[in-house]
Protein backbone atom coordinates (compact mmCIF):
# COMPACT_ATOMS: atom_id res chain seq x y z
CA UNK A 1 0.00 0.00 0.00
CA UNK A 2 1.32 3.36 -0.96
CA UNK A 3 1.29 6.01 1.66
CA UNK A 4 -0.42 9.26 0.88
CA UNK A 5 1.90 12.17 0.29
CA UNK A 6 1.42 15.88 -0.12
CA UNK A 7 3.67 18.63 -1.38
CA UNK A 8 3.69 22.01 0.25
CA UNK A 9 5.33 25.20 -0.83
CA UNK A 10 6.15 27.63 1.91
CA UNK A 11 8.88 30.18 2.30
CA UNK A 12 10.82 30.94 5.46
CA UNK A 13 13.73 33.33 5.85
CA UNK A 14 17.01 32.24 7.40
CA UNK A 15 16.43 34.41 10.50
CA UNK A 16 13.04 32.73 11.03
CA UNK A 17 14.24 29.15 11.00
CA UNK A 18 12.60 28.58 14.39
CA UNK A 19 9.24 29.30 12.73
CA UNK A 20 10.04 26.73 10.07
CA UNK A 21 10.94 24.18 12.76
CA UNK A 22 7.69 24.90 14.61
CA UNK A 23 5.66 24.52 11.40
CA UNK A 24 7.26 21.13 10.64
CA UNK A 25 6.48 20.02 14.20
CA UNK A 26 2.90 21.20 13.78
CA UNK A 27 2.57 19.20 10.54
CA UNK A 28 3.89 16.09 12.35
CA UNK A 29 1.35 16.52 15.14
CA UNK A 30 -1.33 16.46 12.42
CA UNK A 31 0.11 13.25 10.98
CA UNK A 32 2.20 14.72 8.15
CA UNK A 33 5.86 13.79 8.37
CA UNK A 34 8.58 15.45 6.33
CA UNK A 35 10.14 13.05 3.83
CA UNK A 36 12.32 15.23 1.66
CA UNK A 37 13.12 18.69 0.37
CA UNK A 38 13.45 18.99 -3.38
CA UNK A 39 13.67 22.68 -4.07
CA UNK A 40 13.98 25.66 -1.75
CA UNK A 41 10.63 26.11 -0.02
CA UNK A 42 9.27 22.81 -1.38
CA UNK A 43 8.43 20.17 1.22
CA UNK A 44 7.22 16.61 0.70
CA UNK A 45 5.19 15.07 3.53
CA UNK A 46 3.98 11.53 4.07
CA UNK A 47 0.84 10.66 5.98
CA UNK A 48 1.21 8.65 9.17
CA UNK A 49 -0.01 8.63 12.72
CA UNK A 50 0.32 11.98 14.52
CA UNK A 51 3.58 12.30 16.44
CA UNK A 52 5.12 14.73 18.87
CA UNK A 53 8.36 15.32 16.99
CA UNK A 54 10.84 18.12 17.31
CA UNK A 55 12.36 19.45 14.10
CA UNK A 56 15.66 21.29 14.18
CA UNK A 57 17.74 22.87 11.45
CA UNK A 58 21.47 23.25 11.41
CA UNK A 59 23.64 25.22 9.01
CA UNK A 60 26.91 23.64 7.94
CA UNK A 61 28.47 25.38 4.98
CA UNK A 62 31.42 23.18 4.10
CA UNK A 63 31.53 19.91 5.97
CA UNK A 64 34.83 18.18 5.29
CA UNK A 65 33.68 15.37 7.52
CA UNK A 66 29.98 15.25 6.67
CA UNK A 67 29.66 11.55 7.52
CA UNK A 68 31.15 12.07 11.00
CA UNK A 69 28.83 15.02 11.47
CA UNK A 70 25.75 12.96 10.56
CA UNK A 71 26.93 10.05 12.70
CA UNK A 72 27.19 12.30 15.75
CA UNK A 73 23.59 13.47 15.33
CA UNK A 74 22.44 9.89 14.72
CA UNK A 75 24.16 8.67 17.88
CA UNK A 76 22.40 11.44 19.80
CA UNK A 77 19.05 10.18 18.51
CA UNK A 78 18.46 12.69 15.71
CA UNK A 79 17.20 11.47 12.36
CA UNK A 80 18.63 13.31 9.37
CA UNK A 81 15.81 13.90 6.90
CA UNK A 82 17.70 15.80 4.26
CA UNK A 83 19.37 19.01 3.33
CA UNK A 84 18.58 22.09 1.34
CA UNK A 85 21.82 23.74 0.38
CA UNK A 86 23.75 24.04 3.62
CA UNK A 87 20.63 23.69 5.79
CA UNK A 88 20.37 20.31 7.48
CA UNK A 89 17.00 19.02 8.66
CA UNK A 90 16.82 16.81 11.73
CA UNK A 91 14.00 15.28 13.74
CA UNK A 92 13.71 13.64 17.13
CA UNK A 93 10.69 12.38 19.01
CA UNK A 94 9.77 14.08 22.26
CA UNK A 95 9.93 11.93 25.35
CA UNK A 96 8.47 13.37 28.52
CA UNK A 97 8.40 17.10 29.05
CA UNK A 98 11.88 17.87 27.87
CA UNK A 99 12.24 19.33 24.38
CA UNK A 100 15.45 18.01 22.82
CA UNK A 101 17.80 20.58 21.29
CA UNK A 102 20.74 20.30 18.91
CA UNK A 103 22.16 23.53 20.35
CA UNK A 104 22.17 23.55 24.12
CA UNK A 105 23.64 27.00 24.71
CA UNK A 106 23.27 30.43 23.13
CA UNK A 107 26.99 30.74 22.35
CA UNK A 108 26.94 27.77 20.00
CA UNK A 109 23.54 28.70 18.60
CA UNK A 110 24.88 32.15 17.73
CA UNK A 111 27.74 30.45 15.88
CA UNK A 112 25.23 28.78 13.58
CA UNK A 113 23.91 32.20 12.48
CA UNK A 114 27.48 33.46 12.20
CA UNK A 115 28.09 30.76 9.59
CA UNK A 116 24.99 31.91 7.67
CA UNK A 117 26.23 35.48 7.88
CA UNK A 118 29.72 34.60 6.63
CA UNK A 119 28.25 32.88 3.55
CA UNK A 120 26.16 35.95 2.75
CA UNK A 121 29.01 38.39 3.32
CA UNK A 122 31.27 36.44 0.93
CA UNK A 123 28.71 36.90 -1.86
CA UNK A 124 28.17 40.60 -1.16
CA UNK A 125 31.18 42.01 -3.11
CA UNK A 126 30.31 39.89 -6.16
CA UNK A 127 26.78 41.25 -6.15
CA UNK A 128 28.02 44.81 -5.64
CA UNK A 129 30.37 44.54 -8.61
CA UNK A 130 27.50 43.47 -10.86
CA UNK A 131 25.28 46.30 -9.70
CA UNK A 132 27.89 49.06 -9.98
CA UNK A 133 29.53 47.95 -13.22
CA UNK A 134 28.67 50.52 -15.94
CA UNK A 135 26.92 49.33 -19.09
CA UNK A 136 28.31 50.05 -22.50
CA UNK A 137 26.01 52.77 -23.84
CA UNK A 138 24.46 51.96 -27.19
CA UNK A 139 25.75 48.39 -26.93
CA UNK A 140 23.51 45.57 -28.14
CA UNK A 141 22.57 44.50 -24.61
CA UNK A 142 22.03 47.99 -23.19
CA UNK A 143 18.30 47.68 -22.46
CA UNK A 144 18.60 44.23 -21.03
CA UNK A 145 21.55 45.34 -18.97
CA UNK A 146 19.64 48.16 -17.30
CA UNK A 147 16.72 45.87 -16.50
CA UNK A 148 19.01 43.32 -14.93
CA UNK A 149 20.81 46.06 -13.08
CA UNK A 150 17.56 47.38 -11.61
CA UNK A 151 16.56 43.89 -10.48
CA UNK A 152 19.98 43.31 -8.98
CA UNK A 153 19.84 46.64 -7.15
CA UNK A 154 16.51 45.69 -5.57
CA UNK A 155 17.98 42.34 -4.66
CA UNK A 156 21.00 44.04 -3.13
CA UNK A 157 18.76 46.19 -0.92
CA UNK A 158 16.92 43.11 0.29
CA UNK A 159 20.23 41.32 0.73
CA UNK A 160 21.49 44.00 3.09
CA UNK A 161 18.18 43.78 4.98
CA UNK A 162 18.74 40.02 5.37
CA UNK A 163 22.24 40.65 6.70
CA UNK A 164 20.86 43.04 9.31
CA UNK A 165 18.16 40.57 10.40
CA UNK A 166 20.66 37.73 10.84
CA UNK A 167 23.11 40.02 12.59
CA UNK A 168 20.31 41.00 15.00
CA UNK A 169 19.60 37.35 15.71
CA UNK A 170 23.26 36.86 16.67
CA UNK A 171 23.14 39.92 18.94
CA UNK A 172 20.01 38.63 20.69
CA UNK A 173 21.70 35.32 21.39
CA UNK A 174 25.01 36.75 22.58
CA UNK A 175 23.54 39.50 24.78
CA UNK A 176 21.89 37.13 27.24
CA UNK B 1 54.51 34.93 23.48
CA UNK B 2 54.28 34.28 27.17
CA UNK B 3 52.48 31.04 28.01
CA UNK B 4 50.01 32.37 30.58
CA UNK B 5 48.87 35.03 28.13
CA UNK B 6 48.43 32.31 25.56
CA UNK B 7 46.06 30.44 27.86
CA UNK B 8 44.06 33.44 29.00
CA UNK B 9 42.65 34.09 25.54
CA UNK B 10 40.57 30.92 25.93
CA UNK B 11 39.15 31.93 29.30
CA UNK B 12 36.54 31.85 30.66
CA UNK B 13 35.31 28.63 29.10
CA UNK B 14 31.58 28.11 28.76
CA UNK B 15 30.03 25.49 31.00
CA UNK B 16 29.63 23.14 28.02
CA UNK B 17 33.26 23.59 26.92
CA UNK B 18 34.53 23.00 30.46
CA UNK B 19 32.66 19.71 30.62
CA UNK B 20 33.79 18.68 27.13
CA UNK B 21 37.44 19.18 28.10
CA UNK B 22 36.89 17.40 31.41
CA UNK B 23 35.30 14.43 29.62
CA UNK B 24 38.22 14.26 27.16
CA UNK B 25 40.68 13.42 29.91
CA UNK B 26 40.25 9.98 28.34
CA UNK B 27 39.92 9.38 24.57
CA UNK B 28 36.25 9.44 23.56
CA UNK B 29 34.07 9.90 20.49
CA UNK B 30 31.26 12.43 20.33
CA UNK B 31 28.47 10.35 21.76
CA UNK B 32 30.79 9.08 24.50
CA UNK B 33 31.43 12.71 25.46
CA UNK B 34 27.69 13.40 25.65
CA UNK B 35 27.09 10.41 27.91
CA UNK B 36 30.04 11.23 30.12
CA UNK B 37 28.92 14.85 30.56
CA UNK B 38 25.48 13.62 31.56
CA UNK B 39 27.11 11.46 34.21
CA UNK B 40 29.75 13.99 35.37
CA UNK B 41 27.22 16.81 35.72
CA UNK B 42 24.69 14.53 37.43
CA UNK B 43 22.23 15.41 34.68
CA UNK B 44 22.50 19.18 35.16
CA UNK B 45 24.22 19.75 31.81
CA UNK B 46 23.38 18.16 28.50
CA UNK B 47 25.24 18.99 25.32
CA UNK B 48 23.40 18.70 22.01
CA UNK B 49 25.13 17.40 18.86
CA UNK B 50 25.16 20.83 17.18
CA UNK B 51 26.89 22.39 20.16
CA UNK B 52 29.31 19.48 20.44
CA UNK B 53 30.24 19.40 16.76
CA UNK B 54 30.93 23.14 16.82
CA UNK B 55 32.98 22.80 19.99
CA UNK B 56 35.05 19.92 18.53
CA UNK B 57 35.82 22.00 15.43
CA UNK B 58 36.91 25.05 17.43
CA UNK B 59 38.79 23.14 20.12
CA UNK B 60 40.68 21.08 17.55
CA UNK B 61 41.57 24.21 15.55
CA UNK B 62 42.82 25.92 18.72
CA UNK B 63 44.84 22.86 19.67
CA UNK B 64 43.06 22.17 22.97
CA UNK B 65 41.99 18.72 21.79
CA UNK B 66 43.40 16.41 19.14
CA UNK B 67 42.05 13.54 17.10
CA UNK B 68 43.63 10.32 18.31
CA UNK B 69 41.67 7.80 16.26
CA UNK B 70 38.58 6.93 14.34
CA UNK B 71 36.00 4.21 14.83
CA UNK B 72 33.12 3.61 12.38
CA UNK B 73 32.99 7.22 11.17
CA UNK B 74 33.31 8.49 14.74
CA UNK B 75 36.32 10.68 15.46
CA UNK B 76 37.99 10.03 18.78
CA UNK B 77 39.43 13.06 20.55
CA UNK B 78 41.61 13.63 23.55
CA UNK B 79 42.80 16.59 25.57
CA UNK B 80 46.20 18.01 24.53
CA UNK B 81 48.68 19.43 27.04
CA UNK B 82 47.54 22.95 26.12
CA UNK B 83 43.94 21.83 26.65
CA UNK B 84 44.90 20.47 30.06
CA UNK B 85 46.54 23.78 31.04
CA UNK B 86 43.49 25.76 29.94
CA UNK B 87 41.18 23.42 31.84
CA UNK B 88 43.33 23.76 34.97
CA UNK B 89 43.22 27.54 34.73
CA UNK B 90 39.44 27.40 34.37
CA UNK B 91 39.14 25.11 37.40
CA UNK B 92 41.21 27.60 39.43
CA UNK B 93 38.82 30.39 38.49
CA UNK B 94 35.80 28.29 39.40
CA UNK B 95 37.43 27.17 42.63
CA UNK B 96 37.79 30.78 43.77
CA UNK B 97 34.18 31.43 42.83
CA UNK B 98 32.90 28.36 44.70
CA UNK B 99 34.93 29.16 47.83
CA UNK B 100 33.68 32.74 47.91
CA UNK B 101 30.12 31.66 47.19
CA UNK B 102 30.25 29.13 50.04
CA UNK B 103 31.57 31.59 52.62
CA UNK B 104 29.24 34.41 51.63
CA UNK B 105 26.37 32.05 50.91
CA UNK B 106 26.31 30.86 54.53
CA UNK B 107 25.45 34.35 55.71
CA UNK B 108 22.76 35.00 53.08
Amino acid sequence: MNKKTIQKTKWFWAWNDDKEEAWLGQMASEGWHLVSLRLPGNYLFEEGSPRQDVYRMDYISNPKDYQDYLQLFKDAGWEHIGRMGSWQYFRKSVQGNQVPEIYTDNTSKAQKYQRVLVTLVILLPILTVFVTRPAVEGGPWYDLHSIIKTLLSLFLIFYVYALVRIFNRILQLTKK
Amino acid sequence: MDQSKDKSKFLPLTEATSYILLALDEPLHGYGVMQKIDQLSKGTVSVGPGTLYGAFTTLERDGLIAKVGEEDRRKIFRLTSLGRQVLQAQIQRLDILVRQARSIGESI
